[in-house]
């Protein structure tokens, strides 16, 4: 008897649980009032702690003025390189804005908004030691599992003439890892995103440099649910006016520009529909 | 006159197939997922990356056997010295195995790795590194650091084994006049041997689990592989699921075999013919032809010569000369190497205490309230106002072992149970929960919750609930084990007075079981401590985590940040076990037995 009610009420629980998020996501944030946007942690300057232990960093003040825009309330969600992806599935945040480039793959399981950020892939190394991809193809190079710069580096490598380029990658969990990998000397090059190498080569300032031409394009969106054209469209209108009325290059040069350690001038814009 | 039926075994056979029928029926039919299975991508190539995900997986369990083999190798090695080197008159040698065993034993593995990985290299001059370096480092780094941490436990397996020999049988053996070699050859280790197997054994399934960290150094072991297939195609749930599968089957291998050694160990009426015997017997085969017919004849021979130099008791003038000569160069050998591990360790401390000088204090000064308590109480929009590091560990474990006591005490009494109904869903659960790495057992809770029940959890709470379902099959063994170490006769004096199973449970065997089952939890408390640094691929903010922001952060105190955090998962754990130990010694005082 007291099994069957404990059945029962998971049954009712679920169900319940089941319709509660059945609702579009836009209209969820409009009625709460509250957006919930995932960035990562440990992207250097995209989203990180600094020395005061508070969360800061591009993706963190474009992500205030998005919510600004749309006019609700955000709720900052941690997420890694491995949850931005299941968070968004699974309805845990409604945005992401996580070093996330847009691909085809990807598109398959989230939507994204248009490109916000744009980015290449580089490899970084100690300074001096390599002019290009090409010196580093007989030693290890690091990179990030689960990642593009991951498929893009085997690629680049197989383009080299190596033939076993799984034998010269280290896929290690965080950037973090990459770097102090590199740091020690367990590899010749960490290839990921420029400007993530850029945030981390500024913390030994003159110690290393990127290598070589941009290996890829990566066009930076932002995560969002599956089929929710209603906040796409707010999303995308949202960076549109940031960019017109400038508040985006503000926020850019905060920490890319000329005077910043991460230095990157921008040499693209953001499409604009009229 | 439900009982009645309930006691009849095709009864309990319907009962159990119509609830397996009933939940293939809900989950197959019934529920909506709102999430699309995609189990082609586990055996089709992939289209985008013209890779089979499959195929990468079996890689990885190849990996996985691998870094299982020479980590056991290195395990059983390094374990048997340190076992011994812990029972040694050499109070040196005795104290340095007993720091290197509390040491791993007291400190998570992850973080262990880190150390290895990440620190070792630096220590090193630079043409040392680049020769290390030269070697697949990350492979051998993840197998030693594996087998060096099996080694701490399979040692102290090894220390009670051979400490377990009953007081009164060592007393007559000496006694009777044989030597302490004798002793040690004839009584203890024959004795000792099948006392030891048997945990053994489950250390060595422990390592085979333990393997599944090497991922954390870029290994692409099974459960890399299984992540990876997840980041190429979202698919996390078919990936861990498949991943699954093959720990499990390897666990069952393992399991297979092991019940064989014990079932060929057992001498008691050795008639024992189950087909894992009969397996390990094929293997044994060969050494046993060879013993009958080389060893046997041979020892007979050299026994046979003994015996007459010992008739013998007339020694020539030039013998007695070599005897004593022998003797004192085998003293002096043993001298020398005293003094050569003397020399060793000196050398060690001092190299550990000039570390210690020039370590940045400050920073750890600076850090430490971070790695305790992290953001608290500063960040508003968290649940827990931004507890993490030290602080979070703690309340996950003590969460996790508080929930897991429920589930694991009737799980166990399920375990223990006639009735197939209760028994045979518990043996599932156990064996499907410890065949499996908890950090398989954290994805999957962590992809399986959404997909069941369309609903999420925070991080903190998902992985308190995987640790929970992880620590309840652990402790369902405790319990099991407690209650089978009650004499049967106490059962059955209470079934005669007639009293029902409940009141028999509760009035007679639980009293005493969970009396003695508290060293045991103890152990298992420090273990769930420890293993809740492996939530931090979740991205929950607890010690290891924190630990690793605030390193990636300063980038310049990574030695200090990890000396500490490894001290703040030590020095709980070590105190915990001394506590256990002190524990087990006051409710079984007759364990404590005769130098040996």
């Amino acid at each position: 008897m007291r099994i069957g009610k404990i059945i029962a009420m998971a049954l009712a629980a679920t169900m319940m649980a089941s319709t509660a998020f059945a609702g579009a996501v836009y209209d969820k944030v409009m009625q709460d009032k509250k957006i919930r946007i995932g960035i990562m942690t440990d992207s250097i300057p995209g989203a990180f702690f600094d020395a005061k232990g508070e969360w800061t960093g591009f993706d963190y003040d474009i992500s205030t003025e998005l919510a600004k825009r749309i006019g609700v309330e955000i709720e900052r969600v941690k997420v890694n390189n491995k949850t931005r992806i299941a968070f968004i599935q699974q309805g845990r945040i409604d945005v992401s804005v996580a070093n996330m480039t847009h691909t085809r793959e990807r598109d398959k399981s989230i939507d994204f908004s248009i490109t916000y950020f744009f980015d290449g892939q580089k490899v970084l190394s100690k300074k001096g030691a390599f002019a290009s991809l090409a010196d580093m193809k007989d030693k290890k190079i690091a990179t990030m599992q689960g990642t593009t710069s991951e498929i893009n580096i085997k690629n680049a490598l197989k383009a080299l003439g190596v033939a076993n380029p799984d034998e010269h990658i280290i896929s290690f969990q965080k950037e973090s890892e990459c770097f102090q990998a590199l740091e020690m000397g367990r590899v010749a090059g960490w290839t990921t995103d420029a400007t993530i190498l850029l945030g981390y080569a500024a913390k030994k300032p003159g110690a290393f440099e990127l290598v070589g031409d941009f290996l890829s394009d990566e066009p930076y969106g932002m995560g969002l649910p599956q089929d929710d054209s209603a906040l796409r469209d707010a999303v995308n209108a949202a960076l549109q006016d940031m960019w017109r009325d400038g508040t985006y290059m503000n926020i850019y040069n905060k920490w890319y520009g000329p005077e910043t350690p991460y230095a990157m001038p921008m040499t693209n814009q953001i499409e604009l529909w009229p | 006159m439900i009982r009645f039926w309930l006691e009849k075994v095709w009864v309990q056979n319907t009962v159990l197939l119509a609830i397996a029928a009933i939940m293939t029926y809900y989950w197959g039919w019934v529920f909506d997922f709102g999430y699309k299975f995609e189990w082609s991508m586990l055996y089709t190539v992939n289209e985008t990356y013209q890779v089979n995900l499959g195929l990468e997986i079996l890689k990885g369990l190849w990996v996985t056997v691998k870094i299982t083999a020479i980590s056991a190798a290195i395990g059983l090695g390094l374990g048997t010295v340190l076992g011994l080197s812990r029972l040694s008159d050499f109070k040196p040698l005795r104290y340095t195995a007993t720091c290197i065993i509390e040491f791993f034993r007291n400190t998570p593995l992850l973080v262990v790795l880190f150390f290895f990985y990440f620190a070792f290299p630096r220590a090193l001059p630079d043409a040392a590194r680049e020769w290390i370096f030269s070697f697949h480092f990350e492979f051998w780094t993840a197998a030693v650091a594996v087998g060096m941490y099996t080694s701490a436990f399979m040692a102290e397996v090894i220390r009670a084994g051979l400490q377990s020999i009953p007081k009164g049988i060592l007393e007559a053996a000496y006694s009777s006049g044989l030597s302490y070699v004798q002793v040690l050859r004839k009584i203890i280790l024959p004795l000792a041997f099948r006392e030891i197997i048997p945990p053994l054994g489950s250390e060595f399934l422990n390592n085979m689990k333990n393997t599944s960290l090497a991922m954390f150094v870029g290994v692409a072991d099974m459960t890399w592989q299984a992540q990876q297939a997840e980041a190429l195609t979202f698919k996390g749930f078919e990936a861990t699921t498949a991943a699954s599968v093959m720990y499990l089957s390897f666990s069952l291998i393992i399991s297979f075999v092991l019940n064989g050694v014990n079932g060929k160990l057992r001498t008691v009426g050795n008639t024992n013919r189950s087909l894992p015997v009969l397996f390990v017997s094929l293997f044994y085969l060969p050494f046993s032809v060879a013993s009958s017919a080389l060893f046997n004849p041979v020892g007979r021979f050299l026994r046979a010569r003994r015996r007459q130099r010992a008739a013998s008791t007339y020694v020539s003038a030039r013998q007695a000369a070599l005897r004593m000569v022998a003797k004192r160069a085998a003293q002096a050998a043993i001298l020398a190497g005293k003094a050569a591990f003397l020399l060793l360790l000196g050398s060690c401390l001092y190299v550990t205490i000039k570390g210690l000088i020039t370590f940045d204090w400050a920073a750890i000064v600076t850090e430490f309230s971070h790695l305790i308590i992290w953001q608290f109480p500063h960040e508003e929009a968290d649940p827990f106002l931004g507890m993490g590091g030290f602080t979070l560990s703690f309340i996950i474990a003590v969460v996790a072992i508080a929930a897991s006591f429920l589930i694991g005490l009737v799980v166990g009494l399920g375990r223990c149970s006639n009735n197939r109904i209760f028994r045979i869903p518990s043996l599932l659960y156990i064996e499907l929960i410890r065949g499996n790495p908890l950090i398989i057992v954290i994805y999957w809770v962590y992809f399986l919750i959404p997909v069941l029940f369309n609903t999420f959890f925070n991080t903190v709470w998902s992985a308190s609930i995987a640790l929970t379902l992880f620590t309840a099959a652990y402790l369902a063994e405790i319990v099991r084990g407690g209650i089978q170490n009650i004499p049967p006769g106490q059962v059955e004096a209470a079934t005669a007075s007639g009293l029902t199973y409940w009141q028999t449970m509760r009035k007679i065997i639980l009293p005493q079981a969970l009396k003695q089952m508290i060293p045991p939890i103890v152990g298992l408390f420090i273990a769930i401590f420890k293993d809740t640094s492996l939530v931090s691929i979740l991205g929950v903010m607890e010690l290891t985590s924190v630990a690793k922001a605030v390193d990636n952060r300063l980038m310049v105190a990574s030695m200090e940040i990890w000396t500490t955090t490894a001290l703040l998962y030590f020095i709980p754990c070590f105190l915990m076990s001394k506590y256990a130990a002190a524990l087990e010694r006051k409710l079984s005082p007759e364990k404590v037995n005769l130098k040996m």
